[in-house]
C-alpha cells in the first residue's frame, strides 16, 4: 500500500502543478486523481497528523473562521496544513494533505484545519479523526441542492454518532449548532454574543431552527442578533441556550473594523478584527475559542486576529482613486442580509454592483434572493447612486430591487462585467460595494484587482 | 380594498415564497389600488369569507404535516369559499395539499384537504430544475417560467392543468401537465418565485380579486420591462422562443 499512497501523491502533486501551469487553481483536481489511485490516501496522511485535526464546518463563516485558525497556529509556531481557498469537498480535503506529504507519504504538518462542506461531513469524518470540530451556523443555502436544512442537521447528527470521541467548539446562540452538545455529550466549548443595544426583540428575517431539535415546541426568545441566533429557550423541554464560555459583549462594527469586549475563564480581553459584520465577531470568537481549548497564549491569539486579512470576497477591500471598494461573497439569504447591513451602516452615498449567477456552485434556484431583506434598501433608497446588476440572473436581482422598493430608474442590467465593474468603481458615491455569488466571485476579483491598486495599505 | 390572506408564512415559506406575496402587493400598490395583507400562522382563525386572496406556499415535510393538521380543520369553510369564488394560489408542498391525498413510499394514504380532484404519490427521484409552460388565460396563451423541486408526482382528475409543460417536469414528467386550475384557484410547482416574473398570471389574478368585488375594469398597464428581459432569458436557455 505504501507504494500506491506514494503514486498517489505524486500524481497529486503532478496534477497541481500542471493545473497551475494552466492558471486554474487546481485546489480539488489533485485530491481526486489522489483518491483515484489511491482511495486511502487521505484516511493514510490523516492518520499521521502529530497534533490533531480541526474540522471546520457550518453555513456561513467556514472559509473566514478556517483561516483564522490557520494563522493563529501558524503564528503561535506549529506548522500547518489547509484548504484555504475554500475547496471543502473530500477532495479539496485530500488535496490539503497531499500539498504538505513528501513523496515518501510522511506529512510534516503540526495541525491539520480543515474546512469541511456541511453536506461532506459525513464523508470525511469515515475517513478523518477530527480532535476538534468547529460548527458556526446552520442557515438555508442552495436548497436545489440539499432540499431542506432538517436534512444537513440530521446527517450531521448521524456523523457525529458514529464518532467515539472528540471536542466540539460552537455557536451557542444558534439552536441548530448548540443541540450538538446535547445529542452527543462530547466535551463543549461554547461562544456566544451577550445582549447589546442592537439586540432586536423580534425577527422580521426569514428564520430557521423555530423549533425545538428535541421535543418539537416553538423556541422562545429572549433577543435575536441575527436570523436564529440570540438568546432562546425551549417551553417544553430543558433545552435552552447554554451559557457560552467566551462571550462578546458591546460590538463596535465601524470603519472596516468589528471589535467587542470579549469575557472568558473570569477574564476581559478587547477583540479585534479588521473586516467589517457582526458575523465576522462570531468568526473571530469561535477561532478565539479554539485558540483557547488548545492552550494557546491569549494575547498571540488576539494579536494574529488583529492582523487577519480577509479572503476573497470576505467583505475584501480595495481601493479605487482614494475610495474604497469592498467586495462581498454572497451565497444565501443570511449571508446576503448581513452584507446589505454593512452596506446600511456605512453612511455615506454608495454604489452598488451585484452579480448573480445558477451555476451548481452558486444554487441554480435564484428564488432565495426573495428571502433576503432588499426591503431595507428601498427604505433608504436616497444614499444610493444607483445599482447595477449582472450575471447569469442580472435581471431577476434587477427584478427584485425594483419590488423591494429600489425605484426602478436606479437600477441597471449590464451583460458586460467589466464595463459594470468600471461603471460602479467610478460612480459618483463615496464608495462602491460589490456582492457576487460564488462562481463570479474570482473573475469579478480578477477585474477589481486589475483596475485598482489593492487597498490593504490605504487603510 | 383587496384583502389578501398569506397563510402560515412561518412555516411555509420555503423557496421565496413570500416573493408572491411582495409581487402581488407592489402591482397593486402602483396602481393605486388599496391591499392589505394579513399573516395567517398556526392556530389562528381565519375567515374566508373576507378575504379576496389566499396564499400557501411549501414548506418541508415536516411542516407541512403541522399545517395540514391546522387546516383540516377549516377544510368546509375553505371549500365553500372556493366554490364563492376565492382566488387561491398555491405553490408545490400547498398545492398538493389542496388535493385529496397523498400516497407516500411505503403505500400510505395520507388524506388531503380534498377541495380539488387531483392526487399526489411519492415519487423515486426528485424533479429539480428550470421550467416553462404554457398557459392559456381569457383566450390568450403566454409563457411562464419557474424552478421546480418536488419528489411528489401528482396526477390530475377532473380539472384542469394551469398550463402545458414546454421544458422541465411539470406535475409528474409524464403527462406534459403542469399545475392546477379549478375556478379561482391556482396550483403549481413553479416557484422562483412564481408572481414576481410572470406579470400576466399576477395582473390576472389581482383582475379576478376586483371582478369578485364587482370592479369590472382595466388594469394600469405598468413598465415591465424587467420582468420581461427576466423571462425571456430563461426561455432563451431552455431554447425556447421568448415571449
Amino acid at each position: 500500500m505504501k507504494l500506491r499512497l506514494s503514486l498517489a501523491i505524486l500524481a497529486g502533486k503532478l496534477t497541481a502543478m500542471v493545473s497551475r501551469t494552466y492558471g486554474h487553481k487546481g485546489s480539488s483536481l489533485p485530491g481526486m486523481v489522489a483518491r483515484r489511485i489511491y482511495p486511502g490516501a487521505l484516511r493514510d496522511l490523516a492518520a499521521q497528523v502529530s497534533r490533531g485535526i480541526l474540522v471546520v464546518s457550518g453555513t456561513n463563516g467556514k472559509t473566514t473562521t478556517t483561516n483564522m485558525i490557520a494563522g493563529i497556529l501558524s503564528e503561535a509556531g506549529y506548522k500547518v496544513t489547509s484548504n484555504l481557498e475554500g475547496a471543502n469537498l473530500i477532495t479539496g480535503v485530500t488535496t490539503s494533505l497531499i500539498k504538505d506529504a513528501g513523496i515518501g507519504g510522511k506529512i510534516t504538518c503540526d495541525y491539520a484545519v480543515l474546512e469541511v462542506d456541511e453536506a461532506s461531513v459525513p464523508r470525511v469524518l469515515k475517513e478523518v479523526k477530527p480532535g476538534l470540530l468547529i460548527l458556526t451556523n446552520f442557515f438555508r443555502d442552495q436548497l436545489d441542492r440539499y432540499w431542506e436544512l432538517d436534512k444537513i442537521t440530521g446527517i450531521i447528527r448521524e456523523a457525529l454518532g458514529q464518532q467515539k470521541q472528540m471536542n466540539l467548539i460552537l455557536n451557542a446562540d444558534d439552536p441548530l449548532v448548540a443541540q450538538y452538545q446535547k445529542i452527543t455529550n462530547f466535551p463543549a466549548l461554547f461562544y456566544g454574543m451577550g445582549p447589546n443595544e442592537q439586540s432586536a426583540r423580534t425577527s422580521s428575517q426569514t428564520r430557521e431552527g423555530k423549533f425545538c431539535p428535541f421535543c418539537g415546541n416553538a423556541l422562545t426568545y429572549e433577543y435575536f442578533h441575527y436570523s436564529q441566533l440570540g438568546r432562546y429557550h425551549c417551553p417544553g423541554c430543558d433545552f435552552n441556550r447554554p451559557d457560552p464560555q467566551v462571550e462578546a459583549f458591546d460590538p463596535q462594527i465601524e470603519g472596516g473594523r468589528a471589535s467587542c469586549r470579549l469575557v472568558f475563564n473570569g477574564q476581559e480581553v478587547e477583540l479585534a478584527v479588521q473586516v467589517q459584520g457582526l458575523y465576522n465577531l462570531y468568526n473571530a470568537m469561535a477561532a478565539f475559542a479554539t485558540g483557547l481549548q488548545l492552550g494557546l497564549d491569549v494575547q498571540g491569539v488576539l494579536d494574529s486576529l488583529s492582523r487577519y486579512q480577509p479572503v476573497t470576497g470576505r467583505m475584501e477591500v480595495f481601493n479605487y482613486k482614494g475610495k474604497p471598494a469592498y467586495l462581498n461573497l454572497v451565497k444565501n439569504p443570511t449571508g446576503f442580509n448581513e452584507g446589505l447591513a454593512s452596506l446600511r451602516a456605512d453612511r455615506g452615498s454608495k454604489d452598488v454592483f451585484i452579480a448573480i449567477n445558477d451555476n451548481d456552485a452558486d444554487g441554480r434556484d435564484v428564488s432565495w434572493l426573495w428571502d433576503v431583506d432588499f426591503e431595507m434598501l428601498g427604505e433608504d433608497h436616497r444614499s444610493y447612486n444607483r445599482f447595477i446588476c449582472c450575471g447569469l440572473r442580472g435581471e431577476e436581482m434587477a427584478v427584485r430591487l425594483k419590488y423591494a422598493g429600489v425605484p426602478a430608474d436606479k437600477v441597471t442590467t449590464d451583460e458586460n462585467v467589466t464595463q459594470a465593474i468600471k461603471d460602479t468603481l467610478n460612480g459618483s458615491a463615496g464608495a462602491a460595494y460589490l456582492f457576487s455569488t460564488y462562481t463570479a466571485l474570482w473573475p469579478v476579483q480578477k477585474i477589481i484587482k486589475a483596475i485598482t491598486v489593492e487597498g490593504g495599505a490605504a487603510r | 380594498m383587496i384583502r389578501v390572506c398569506h397563510l402560515y408564512p412561518d412555516l411555509l415559506n420555503l423557496y421565496g415564497d413570500r416573493g408572491n406575496i411582495i409581487a402581488f402587493q407592489q402591482r397593486c400598490r402602483w396602481r393605486d389600488l388599496p391591499v392589505q395583507v394579513d399573516s395567517l400562522n398556526l392556530g389562528e382563525k381565519v375567515d374566508f369569507q373576507k378575504y379576496d386572496f389566499v396564499f400557501l406556499g411549501g414548506g418541508s415535510d415536516r411542516e407541512q404535516t403541522l399545517v395540514s393538521v391546522d387546516l383540516m380543520k377549516r377544510r368546509d369553510e375553505f371549500a365553500a369559499a372556493i366554490e364563492d369564488g376565492l382566488v387561491v394560489l398555491a405553490i408545490c408542498g400547498g398545492f398538493q395539499l389542496l388535493g385529496s391525498y397523498f400516497m407516500s413510499r411505503n403505500g400510505e394514504n395520507i388524506p388531503c384537504l380534498d377541495v380539488l380532484d387531483f392526487y399526489t404519490k411519492a415519487g423515486e427521484r426528485r424533479l429539480v430544475g428550470n421550467v416553462a409552460i404554457e398557459v392559456e388565460l381569457n383566450g390568450s396563451s403566454f409563457k411562464v417560467v419557474g424552478f421546480e423541486n418536488h419528489s411528489g408526482l401528482t396526477f390530475l382528475g377532473n380539472n384542469k392543468p394551469l398550463g402545458r409543460v414546454l421544458s422541465g417536469n411539470g406535475n409528474n414528467g409524464r403527462d406534459g401537465l403542469e399545475g392546477v386550475r379549478y375556478k379561482n384557484v391556482f396550483g403549481s410547482y413553479l416557484h422562483g418565485p412564481l408572481l414576481p416574473k410572470n406579470v400576466r398570471l399576477t395582473d390576472y389574478l389581482i383582475g379576478l380579486c376586483l371582478e369578485r368585488r364587482g370592479i369590472k375594469k382595466e388594469l394600469k398597464p405598468l413598465d415591465d420591462s424587467f420582468e420581461k428581459r427576466a423571462c425571456e432569458i430563461m426561455l432563451r436557455r431552455m431554447g425556447l422562443p421568448g415571449r
